[in-house]
């Protein structure tokens, strides 16, 4: 079974697709507060863990949707509004999360992402939910780019 | 939504608590309070991280951005009292260094 296919196996997974905008960032932190609650067997460190990675990623969604929509009428007026579906679950195992949303093919290679100096006040978004999970993935296809996490429990 | 609790102590340092989670939409806020700081002439800040219960990279930059802004004028911003997910992300990110947690706000600026 594919990571994929065992949460959307899970009974109890939680779902949510949004606008990708930035006011859905503080819904997507209490769904995840949501899902702490149903599984409070997950320890902080990895909820944190967990957090960091899904919001980093999500910011990096909403970010390129409104770069690629930039110039262009408001996605409202053309009625292809930029949208991210997020899925969330917990195994006895690890916690696991699918992020895709409609916006223009990204052009991201994982195995390029560095942590930039200390001194950088950008680029660290990526860099820390690599650091963050156990396993990061993501791939593009049929309009569609799609993340992939795991987060073992310790 | 996060909050900014602004003050200035009596030796002219200023200090900054955000209450809340500080994402992208906070870290903006967080840059223009800063940048606001050290405009008004104050080059010495600490931002009291006791309240902020997440921080994430673009928080992370409004930080860095106020240690290069406050240097340039011979001042420095440092951070007090950062939650346990705070003190995660600046592991991660190896920014313990330039963001060197202190522990209270009184004494940020000791040495």
């Amino acid at each position: 079974m594919t990571e994929s296919s065992t949460l959307q196996a899970l009974p109890d997974r939680l779902e949510l697709s949004a606008p990708a905008s930035e006011e859905m960032l503080d819904l997507v932190h209490v769904l995840l507060e949501h899902l702490w609650q149903q599984h409070e067997e997950v320890p902080v460190a990895e909820r944190m863990r967990v957090e960091m990675a899904v919001i980093e990623i999500l910011a990096n969604v909403i970010e390129h949707a409104f770069e690629v929509d930039a110039g262009r009428p408001a996605a409202d007026e053309r009625g292809d509004g930029r949208r991210f579906t997020i899925t969330l679950g917990v195994t006895d195992a690890e916690v696991l999360i699918d992020l895709a949303d409609n916006g223009e093919p990204a052009a991201i290679d994982l195995s390029r992402v560095t942590m930039p100096d200390e001194d950088a006040e950008s680029g660290r978004g990526l860099a820390l939910a690599l650091a963050s999970l156990t396993d990061l993935s993501f791939h593009s296809a049929d309009g569609r780019n799609h993340w992939s996490m795991r987060c073992d429990l310790s | 939504m996060t909050e900014f609790h602004v003050d200035t102590t009596a030796s002219g340092i200023g200090v900054v608590r955000p209450e809340g989670r500080l994402n992208m939409v906070a870290a903006r806020q967080l840059k223009s309070v800063l940048a606001d700081l050290v405009a008004g002439g104050t080059h010495r800040i600490v931002v009291d991280l006791a309240d902020t219960s997440f921080i994430d990279s673009s928080g992370l930059g409004a930080l860095i951005g106020g240690v290069k802004s406050t240097r340039q004028q011979g001042g420095d911003l440092r951070i007090a009292r950062p939650t346990e997910a705070v003190l995660t992300v600046l592991d991660l990110t190896n920014l313990t260094k330039i963001l060197r947690p202190r522990d209270t706000v009184d004494g940020a600026f000791d040495d």
